[in-house]
């Protein structure tokens, strides 16, 4: 009870503090005047083609600074992201490759038939978001989350079954974001294996050409605008994403038993 | 503008930030004071969200008339330098967009983590309550060093 006491009025004091700090200008004009000179430059470089050495050949600031300007960032980012993914998937790695056999035929016919509709649209606009995610707000990691939610729908309203009759296994999908892992590798280098190979200068994820380095993704394809190896990399990057949850929620809606199964013969359990 | 508008709106932000603190301190609250390892899960996605709202709302800027906030694209394709003056002029920060967008899926990665330890630990002591847990460990270990 004082255990709860004292929380609460640290947690108040940490408020107040805060509150106290910000009132005073601990972070400056709230809100801002205007937007940070860093931003400006962002801004101002990411489609400006007279200042071909430093722009990303994408209209869209936030994919830019993403793919691009702060690369190495999202790099190590996504890193941890599968670092995570990994961990959930190795904590049950039996039961996803141990064949499950389940007589359920899922939900009712009406909601199979609206869940089908749904799911059609969802990955419409997952793959739009993500193939436009250089051209308008969005990109691989929303487009891939986004794309994730039709699988969970499924394995809640059709069963598992469905997945296992299309033969859509654990092993495909694993398949799926390793491969699509290793050409996210791959874009990043590509410009500096090309470079290394035919002798000109060459950096890790390059986008466009620089002063001393004439090496550049296509800006164009047709007339349409690719962004560069943003397009490439928002590609691959949604169908990692997708996959990769998937994968984890395939396993967590398995079945109770299968779960339990898991756990036997293993010690007590700390 | 008159004044009193734009005082308004500064006091309107600053409400903002201050709930944002009440939101942070609350779901601290949770993650720290709650003995139900789901309420925990809970409390820190409210933690994380409340987090990115936050970071957002610093790269935002104070509206004037005639100004129309805008993402930060630009919808010319072949852009002048007069279009790219008043894109910067209008566009908000992009940084903590940028910042947020993929803390928004190494939070669902971690999210889905815990998920499946707390799925675990569930399935091992038969309940999420991690002061049960401990004591059910003690028992444990009692009995085995008897």
């Amino acid at each position: 009870m004082l255990r709860d006491f004292v929380f609460m009025s640290l947690l108040v004091l940490i408020i107040l503090a805060l509150t106290y700090l910000t009132y005073s200008g601990g972070l400056g004009d709230l809100p801002p005047q205007d937007i940070r000179t860093i931003a400006k430059n962002y801004l101002n470089l990411t489609y400006n083609q007279e200042v071909s050495w430093l722009w990303t050949a994408s209209p869209e600031a936030v994919a830019a600074i993403v793919w691009d300007y702060r690369g190495l960032d999202t790099l190590f980012e996504t890193v941890v992201f599968y670092g995570a993914i990994l961990a959930a998937l190795t904590l049950f790695r039996s039961i996803a490759k141990a064949p499950e056999f389940v007589s359920s035929t899922g939900l009712s016919l009406i909601v199979k038939r609206v869940t089908a509709i749904v799911t059609l649209a969802i990955l419409t606009v997952a793959a739009s978001t993500a193939l436009h995610g250089h051209l308008t707000p969005g990109g691989g990691f929303q487009g891939g989350a986004i794309a994730s939610v039709a699988p969970l729908l499924l394995l809640v309203v059709f069963g598992k079954q469905f997945f296992i009759g299309r033969k859509i296994t654990y092993s495909k999908m694993l398949s799926v974001r390793n491969i699509s892992l290793t050409l996210l590798g791959f874009t990043s280098v590509a410009l500096l294996v090309l470079g290394f190979l035919i002798g000109v200068e060459g950096y890790i994820f390059q986008n466009q050409a620089k002063t001393v380095s004439n090496l550049s993704y296509p800006t164009h394809f047709l007339d349409v605008p690719l962004g560069g190896s943003l397009i490439f990399f928002n590609l691959f990057e949604f169908l990692a994403v997708a996959s990769g949850f998937t994968l984890v929620f395939t396993i967590l809606l398995s079945r109770d038993d299968t779960l339990r199964r898991e756990l036997e013969g293993e010690e007590r359990g700390y | 503008m008159r004044n009193v508008d734009i005082e308004l709106i500064k006091f309107m932000f600053m409400l903002t930030v201050i709930s944002l603190y009440f939101n942070i301190a609350i779901s601290l609250y949770g993650v720290v004071a709650k003995a139900n390892l789901v309420k925990k899960l809970i409390a820190l996605t409210i933690f994380q969200d409340t987090v990115n709202m936050f970071t957002i709302l610093v790269g935002y800027k104070l509206w004037r008339p005639g100004l129309l906030l805008q993402p930060p694209v630009l919808t010319d394709l072949s852009p002048t330098s007069e279009t790219l003056r008043e894109f910067v002029e209008r566009s908000v920060d992009p940084l903590p967009q940028a910042f947020v967008l993929t803390a928004i899926v190494i939070g669902l990665a971690v999210t889905l983590f815990l998920t499946t330890i707390v799925l675990h630990v569930s399935y091992h002591f038969k309940t999420v309550n991690v002061d049960e847990i401990g004591r059910s460990k003690r028992v444990y270990i009692h009995e085995e060093a008897v």
